[in-house]
């Protein structure tokens, strides 16, 4: 019996233990693969350093978030050996370095041939620290990612070049990150300014773009909305700036707009920034855009189509929105009241519980357009009743400030005690119309403009369809030609 | 530095404080406030210095109120954002004020008294949520703007006698004369013809008050033959011209731009 256990266990070890092996294997072949791919994008690197082309570093760049995945302690280890040469520099690197896992199998050393013999390049110096912090924000290891992060901020603020803003740039984003998961925002607000004030001197666009977005997160992180808009009307945001960063600012400067009850412009801004934002990635920021926008929205007076709660993704986190939305549409005080307090502690966290409860009084106005609609006299008893108001006089109040606001169409009447309805006037008799057109139409033409600004072009192919002067000459003749035909034609006609 | 926050305490204490008095004081105080780098902490600030800045903005704090009290309103404003940087910045370095929320109630009714609601807002997103839903000085002032925003006005005359402090009256007197103008304008545009009586009732005066035949005759309110006033006047609608320019404009500009994709 005893033999038979034994063989069993035997077979479980037998099994076990070459799936163990490959697993290493492949992790170790995994890690292979990744310290060959991050060597090939330092070689970008310096190819774009050499030939001052930023477009290199920027392919390396875009490709961060798949690098990301595949940064480990050994990766860095391996790597280390191949950038900085034996000395301080790689010794101060080192000690940065996430811990290695414990079923990871260390690579085997740099050939002697690929050892760093010479200090790397500041790029390439910079884009080695940025993994590195990126990799210690995932580990959560924030106190050595605060380490790196000033590291990298002291090595990328004593150089002046061109070629290290985009990398420097994206630097700043993380080193921002990282203070604000250590909650010490407040601290490198100064810092920040430093760097934007260096960045615009220097025509640095992606840097003044990133840092102008983290002084806002900065800012608006301690609802200093004062501030945000200060800093937003004194600078100037580079018209050059990606894609991304301009979802950013634009649903940054969508929110300090709702908040200074500007809410038009806000609805224009962020829903631009949903526009520029990635399609199907990105969801967290499309669903924070998407409630803004529902509110402010809610607060122009509108209401938000159906099918914008129905959106893949957006439904569940949109859900109590859909609520809100009902309450307004269908002007009861009562239920809106139900849905903030049951809502509440939700809507503190995505920052808009503020502007929700602004919208009580345009929850109001709905209910008295309905009434205003449905009844051609009511008295103002009636309408206290609906509206869960205290008094008739309240309601009078009420009502006599909807007329001037030009909500309903009505007028009160003291001495026998009712609201009497107006016939509607017959909005096409205005110039209503024709500025809703004009609005659409310059809507559309703009799209078009900025899409076809959007447009890339290869360099040096606007020559090729170009034809040489002495093709030209020749399709003049034959256009001359042939319209002295058809004058001819047209003479025979007559 | 001491003596001048003594002497200045102890005048404010008084029942009838000299204002000019004080103001020579806050002169001073100013002048020391610049000397002193506007008392700008560190968290490593000794106890003493700390001790200063309570000091400072005890003395910011009566300078609030000696503005308010001397009606000098830009004052307020320079003196109210100086020691907003006490509430607000200094908070983890000193100990909150005991009047702290008046004066902020105080600032928040101010913006809505000058009706800068924009601001009112902004001030309000600083506020943490307690504050506003629970606070004996600034819940009264929300309710105050809701009221506003809603069109009770009666609510804001009557707000008048439930003050949260004696320092409140003059924003608030500035506030009742704001929602009186928004009243007159309601009643112009929502009745056809009102009899005084029941105009004076909704505007907060009593009936036949030189306040109430002021503010007819201000804003030019016809009196019909039974003695009522008549709004029909003042309600004719303009016929609105379609302007040719415009329309010429707004065409032209469309052309240019499809002769651009075309």
């Amino acid at each position: 019996m005893t033999s038979a256990v034994d063989i069993g266990a035997q077979d479980v070890e037998m099994e076990v233990d070459p799936t163990a092996e490959t697993l290493a294997d492949e992790k170790k072949n995994q890690d292979g693969a990744a310290v060959l791919e991050i060597r090939e994008q330092i070689r970008q690197i310096e190819k774009g350093v050499s030939s001052k082309e930023s477009r290199f570093i920027l392919r390396v760049l875009r490709n961060l978030p798949n690098t990301r995945r595949k940064l480990n302690g050994v990766v860095f280890r391996n790597l280390a050996q191949s950038i900085y040469p034996p000395g301080a520099d790689r010794e101060a690197a080192l000690a940065l370095m996430p811990a290695v896992e414990k079923d990871a199998t260390e690579l085997p050393d740099v050939p002697k041939k690929q050892v760093a013999s010479k200090a790397p390049i500041a790029e390439v110096d910079a884009y080695f620290y940025l993994l590195l912090l990126v990799k210690l924000i995932d580990a959560s290891d924030l106190q050595r990612a605060g380490v790196c992060a000033d590291a990298l901020m002291a090595k990328i603020s004593i150089q002046n070049r061109r070629t290290l803003d985009l990398i420097g740039a994206k630097s700043y984003f993380y080193y921002s990150r990282v203070a604000e998961l250590k909650n010490s925002l407040e601290g490198i607000r100064a810092f920040l300014h430093a760097r934007l004030r260096t960045a615009t001197l220097r025509n640095d666009f992606e840097g003044q773009a990133v840092l102008i977005n983290c002084l806002l997160r900065n800012y608006l992180h301690y609802a200093l909305y004062d501030q945000a808009d200060k800093l937003v009307k004194k600078s100037v945001y580079p018209e050059s700036a990606s894609n991304n960063e301009w979802a950013r600012f634009l649903y940054y400067l969508g929110r300090i707009k709702a908040a200074k009850l500007e809410y038009s412009d806000a609805h224009k801004h962020l829903v631009q920034a949903l526009r520029k934002s990635p399609q199907h990635a990105a969801i967290g920021f499309r669903q924070t855009v998407q409630k803004l926008i529902i509110v402010v929205e809610l607060l122009l007076g509108n209401i938000p189509e159906r099918v914008v709660f129905r959106q893949a993704g957006l439904r569940q986190s949109l859900g109590a929105y859909f609520q809100l939305t009902q309450a307004v549409r269908l002007g009861n005080l009562k239920r809106f009241g139900d849905v903030v307090s049951q809502f509440g502690p939700k809507f503190q966290l995505d920052h808009t519980f503020t502007l929700i409860i602004r919208l009580r009084h345009n929850v109001i106005k709905t209910a008295i357009r309905s009434i205003g609609l449905s009844y051609s006299r009511i008295s103002p008893q009636d309408i206290a009743k609906r509206l869960v108001l205290d008094s008739a006089e309240d309601a009078e109040f009420i009502v006599s400030k909807a007329i001037r606001d030009g909500v309903i169409e009505a007028t009160l009447d003291p001495a026998q005690n009712y609201m009497r309805s107006k016939e509607s006037t017959d909005i096409y008799s205005t110039r209503e119309p024709q500025l809703a057109f004009h609005e659409r139409i310059s809507f559309c033409l703009n799209l078009h403009n900025q899409s076809v600004k959007a447009m890339r072009y290869p360099p040096k192919s606007y020559g090729k369809d170009l034809e040489s002067a002495e093709e030209r000459r020749e399709r003049e003749q034959q256009d001359l030609e042939l319209a002295k035909e058809m004058a001819e034609d047209d003479e025979d006609g007559f | 530095m001491a003596n001048l926050y003594n002497e200045l305490k102890t005048e404010w204490s008084k029942y009838a404080p000299n204002l000019e008095h004080c103001a020579t004081l806050l002169d001073g105080f100013k002048l020391e406030l610049v000397r002193s780098n506007f008392g700008s902490p560190q968290a490593s600030s000794s106890s003493k210095q700390k001790e200063q800045l309570v000091r400072y903005r005890e003395m910011l704090e009566i300078a609030v109120e000696h503005s308010i009290a001397t009606k000098d309103y830009a004052a307020f404003e320079r003196y109210m954002a100086q020691l907003n940087t006490y509430y607000f910045d200094y908070d983890k370095v000193l100990v909150p004020s005991v009047h702290m929320h008046k004066f902020m109630g105080l600032n928040l009714l101010y913006m809505l008294a000058t009706n800068r609601i924009a601001d009112f807002h902004i001030e309000l997103e600083r506020l943490p949520m307690a504050l506003l839903t629970n606070n004996n000085f600034i819940k009264p002032v929300l309710n105050l703007e809701n009221y506003f925003m809603e069109g009770r006005y009666n609510k804001i005359l009557q707000a008048k006698k439930s003050l949260p402090a004696e320092i409140y009256t003059n924003f608030m007197n500035m506030l009742v004369d704001t929602a009186r103008d928004e009243i007159a304008s309601c009643l112009e545009k929502s009745y056809d013809k009102i009899a005084p009586k029941l105009a004076a009732q909704r505007l907060g005066f009593r009936t036949g008050s030189k306040e109430l035949s002021d503010l007819a005759e201000r804003r030019l309110w016809n009196v019909d033959d039974a003695g009522n006033y008549d709004f029909a006047g003042l309600n004719i609608r303009q016929v609105e011209k379609v302007s040719a320019k415009d329309i010429a404009s707004c065409n032209l500009s469309y052309a240019q731009e499809l002769e651009k994709i075309v």
